[in-house]
């Protein structure tokens, strides 16, 4: 029960604000309902502790003779971080939302809507119930984008983000159905060998990791607000099911070789952020640079590293991309998000570099520098001049917006101290030590050379750019086609009923000779 | 009162009487009101049971002999009986919103009473031609007076009409076996033709051809009402084959040949479906694929196997009709059904753009679409057998998947600025949206189609146990 309360509290208070929006729309107080919803879902997660851990499912699908699923749903040490992130930063959002243009209730419902459907992804018991929540975050994104987006390439980009989801996904399906082959229905608990590279590649895919892909590479349209709710929530539910793969089924000789495919989004991405001119441009770099490493972590047979740069990608990403309206006396507030990043002792990464396998030292080095753009590109995004200012808001929005960022950075805290088994640890402290002086070294470049040579490195963004591939990928479909257009023709043309019967001839013949 | 009379013969005589009436509206009011009738007595009125009803008390009899045949429906009919007038009254009650009732309800309503009667027949040799009576009533409904009847309509008939020497052969087969039962020629025999009719009916692989070019040159809505009651009909009659012969039914090959059957369709079908640029077409190798999911799953046997066919039944109606009507709808915006042609079409039909999305991710087995539980089952299922049947199945579904993704594509890609609209009237807006909210209900939670099936008496005797 008090698994579903939070998610209850979030659908009740976007319900609320549709129904004041259709009914009553001149209602004045939308923004108090949407924050308590909020406030409400944040305190139903911290219920969770009371009982912990515990789970909650619906009726089994019937029939049994068929269905071997119960849809569940977890309370435990990796789903209880993402829901507290999750919730603190759909508070934060709406608190924070009175300093910027935002004032209609749909996009807050949106948010509360999203991080509900967040919330039971990160906490799904059960690979198919993962499923079914991340399929419903993906329609939400579709509908959300291709009604925001204008322009023939820009919609084939929400579409080419939908369909490598889906994949994804169906990786997850193929992992249940290897599980199934060795006649163990597939759960969390119980995950094959086989099975867990599959999941690997599932959360990868949808993170764009795995492989190296960017589908939202102009993040003009969405801004601060839903739009930073949309995208984090969608990370996260990627992200939480890396920390359920059991180390022992990624432990093969594939895995130096994914460690080193990982480290190229890693370091893409932390370049790519860095020299973003701001940090909502710079979001899918975030994005995909944070999900790197924890993707990374899990391939190091670490899960506690990877929930550790999921939560940090949420509250530390939030906090940044949140931060439009500055004062100098609230810089700290940002600051103190890169604690979150920092995988110092009792930080939420502190165990961001701890290896569980026989991964060498040597697959960690590409890894730092990615940290340290990453912390480079934070500090570099927070010391911009942002929006407007906060002087010039009303006396109430001074209270509340920094009371928003500080939400992040409070909750940033406490997950490294009170988060999950793993937690509260010194971690690889030393390694934080080479990242500081790469990261303070990446912010002096930023901020004195990057601005003066912006043009001339431009190309870099599309040196990456897999176009060549999706080209020759492209050639390879048309060939095929060809292929399928000259069989298709051939079978329905005017001989067809004569090829027909000709190659069920040749299937039969084929077939008893292979009996015989 | 027999059940064959309410059941056959009613339908069949309504049928003619609407054929009568010009008015769209009173014909789909009266078939939707009369198919739902029957497919709710179907689920309520126990057959051969005496009923009282305050003084009135009655028996619906199961038989009714003519000609010296006899039509007979039993208690474990009803299921399917349901399955076929709540699918029809799903159908019919939308053909008006596309102005196509007076083209469809005639020939829809005889067509489902002859195809009953083909299900109800004894003996069952006689079932062969009245489907082949089902299929030429088909051909005016297919190719209206004033138009050509195209490649696949007549292929369409070729096909159909092919397979009936075989059925009729086998029966008279069969009833050879039934009196010499070792004669393990004859029953080899038999099983060939018996196969080779069933293969024709049902379009398998690779008798299939005929369906893209269906899909292609009919109505959208009249052509997926065809994809869906034959091959639904055909299933049934093959599944009570299978009831009554226990050799056929304990046969050691036939699994691997429903198996591999089923994956030849769900490969080949998915694959083609990928490479084509006509909606119509991939409505066609969907239908394909599907009919595949259905083989595969009886391939699964046992009563897994007989559970995940049942299961398909009802997404299958609905994703077909969602497909067909939204389809229908396009066709009014353009020329053809080509990728090129409905190029941003979903910013001002945007009900039917995204039912014809959501339906051709359902019938792919995409999650939370009612047709994913029963793919999940199959390929769950299929996997404890062969991991390598299941990577052909799953490449399949993917051929689907894109299909529907690269109609998305073409939907979704309108010049910057096109302004958002609807052009569906309200009535098409709600039947689509009645579509899309079964399509959800039924991913989500599919025991309520399984309760469909629970709550009748069983289907078969033997089958499934």
């Amino acid at each position: 029960m008090l698994i579903s309360l939070p998610v209850l509290f979030l659908v009740l208070a976007a319900l609320a604000l549709l129904i004041l929006r259709l009914f009553r729309p001149n209602f004045k107080y939308p923004w108090v309902v949407a924050l308590s919803g909020a406030i409400l879902a944040f305190a139903g997660v911290m219920l969770w502790q009371v009982r912990f851990p515990a789970s909650a499912s619906l009726p089994a699908w019937q029939p049994l003779s068929v269905f071997n699923y119960i849809p569940t749903w977890l309370a435990d040490g990796v789903s209880w971080p993402y829901a507290l992130s999750l919730t603190t930063l759909a508070a934060a959002i709406i608190l924070t939302s009175v300093v910027r243009n935002e004032n209609a209730p749909m996009p807050w419902a949106g948010t509360l809507l999203l991080t509900a459907l967040g919330i039971l992804a990160v906490s799904a018991g059960d690979p198919l119930t993962l499923i079914l929540a991340w399929t419903a975050i993906d329609l939400a994104e579709l509908i959300t984008m291709l009604r925001s987006t204008e322009g023939e390439s820009q919609n084939r980009a929400v579409v080419v983000a939908f369909a490598i989801r889906l994949v994804g996904t169906g990786f997850v399906i193929w992992a249940s159905a290897v599980s199934s082959a060795a006649h163990l229905p597939m759960n969390f608990d119980r995950i094959t060998s086989n099975a867990g590279i599959y999941l690997l590649f599932a959360s990868g895919l949808r993170l764009g990791v795995l492989p190296l892909h960017l589908p939202y590479r102009k993040e003009n349209v969405l801004r601060r607000g839903f739009g930073t709710s949309l995208r984090l929530v969608s990370a996260a539910a990627s992200l939480s099911v890396l920390a359920r793969i059991p180390a022992g089924t990624l432990d093969s000789p594939w895995t130096p070789f994914l460690l080193a495919l990982t480290a190229l989004p890693a370091i893409y991405a932390g370049w790519m952020w860095l020299r973003a001119s701001d940090e909502i441009l710079g979001r899918p770099f975030w994005v995909l640079g944070m999900a790197a490493l924890a993707v990374a972590s899990t391939l190091r047979a670490s899960p506690e590293g990877s929930i550790g740069w999921g939560v940090a990608l949420i509250l530390c990403g939030g906090l940044v991309f949140l931060y439009s309206a500055r004062q100098r006396s609230i810089l700290w507030l940002p600051l103190l998000g890169l604690w979150g990043i920092s995988a110092l002792p009792f930080s939420p990464s502190a165990a961001a570099w701890t290896t569980g396998n026989g991964a060498s030292w040597f697959f960690l080095l590409p890894f730092l520098p990615a940290q340290a753009l990453l912390i480079a590109g934070f500090v570099r995004h927070a010391l911009h001049p942002g929006e407007t200012s906060l002087e010039s808001q009303e006396r109430w929005a001074r209270i509340l917006y920094p009371a928003g960022l500080f939400l992040l950075a409070a909750s940033s805290v406490l997950l490294g101290l009170w988060g999950w088994d793993g937690s509260r640890t010194f971690g690889v402290w030393w390694a934080a030590i080479p990242v500081a002086l790469l990261a303070g070294g990446a912010v002096i470049l930023a901020l004195k050379v990057l601005a003066r040579t912006q043009s001339a490195i431009s190309q870099w963004g599309d040196v990456l750019r897999l176009d060549p591939f999706y080209k020759f990928l492209n050639s390879i479909v048309r060939f095929l086609e060809g292929l399928a257009r000259f069989v298709t023709t051939t079978l329905e043309g005017e001989g067809g009923i004569f090829w027909s019967i000709l190659l069920l001839v040749l299937i039969l013949s084929l077939l008893s000779a292979g009996g015989g | 009162m027999s059940a064959p009379a309410l059941w056959i013969f009613f339908p069949i005589a309504l049928g003619g009487l609407l054929s009568l009436l010009r008015n769209q509206k009173l014909i789909t009011l009266v078939a939707g009101i009369v198919c739902a009738f029957l497919a709710i007595t179907a689920l309520l009125l126990p057959i051969d049971t005496p009923l009282a009803v305050q003084a009135l008390t009655f028996k619906l009899a199961p038989s009714f002999e003519l000609l010296g045949r006899r039509l007979t429906l039993t208690n474990s009919d009803r299921a399917w009986l349901a399955l076929l007038y709540g699918g029809s009254a799903f159908w019919f009650m939308a053909a008006s919103s596309i102005k196509i009732a007076r083209r469809l309800i005639p020939f829809g309503m005889a067509i489902t009473g002859f195809l009953v009667a083909a299900l109800a027949v004894e003996p069952f040799l006689y079932a062969a031609l009245l489907i082949e009576t089902a299929v030429l009533l088909a051909i005016p409904l297919l190719s209206p007076p004033d138009k050509k009847p195209g490649k696949g309509i007549l292929r369409f008939l070729i096909y159909q009409t092919i397979a009936m020497p075989f059925i009729l052969f086998s029966g008279w087969l069969l009833a050879g076996i039934e009196a010499n039962p070792g004669d393990l020629m004859l029953v080899a025999r038999s099983a060939t033709l018996l196969g080779l009719g069933f293969a024709l009916l049902l379009a398998v692989f690779p008798f299939y051809t005929w369906i893209p070019l269906l899909t292609e040159e009919a109505h959208p809505y009249v052509a997926g009402f065809i994809l869906w009651i034959f091959p639904t009909v055909t299933m049934f009659f093959g599944l009570g084959f299978l009831d009554r012969y226990a050799w056929l039914r304990d046969a050691a090959v036939l699994p691997s040949i429903l198996t591999t059957v089923g994956v030849l369709m769900i490969f080949t079908g998915g694959l083609l479906a990928f490479f084509q640029r006509h909606l119509g077409r991939m409505m066609g190798y969907a239908v394909i694929a599907e009919t595949g999911f259905s083989l595969l799953g009886l391939g699964l046997g046992g009563s897994y196997g007989l559970n995940t066919f049942l299961l398909l039944c009802i997404p299958r109606v609905i994703g077909l009709a969602l497909w067909s009507l939204a389809l229908s709808n396009l066709l009014e915006h353009a020329p053809s059904l080509t990728l090129d042609n409905l190029k941003g079409a979903g910013r001002i039909w945007s009900f039917s753009s995204t039912g014809a999305i959501l339906a051709s991710l359902s019938l792919a087995g995409a999650p939370m679409l009612a047709s994913f539980p029963a793919h999940q089952a199959i390929w769950d299922g299929l996997a404890r057998q062969s991991l390598a049947a299941t990577t052909w199945v799953f490449l399949g579904s993917l051929g689907l998947a894109i299909s529907a993704i690269r109609v998305l594509t073409a939907l979704a890609s309108a010049p910057e600025g096109s302004p958002w609209g609807v052009r569906e009237t309200w009535s098409q807006r709600v039947f689509l949206l009645i579509g899309w909210l079964l399509l959800f209900l039924l991913g989500i939670l599919p025991s309520w189609a399984a309760s469909f099936w629970a709550r009748l008496p069983s289907l078969f005797e033997h089958l499934g146990q």
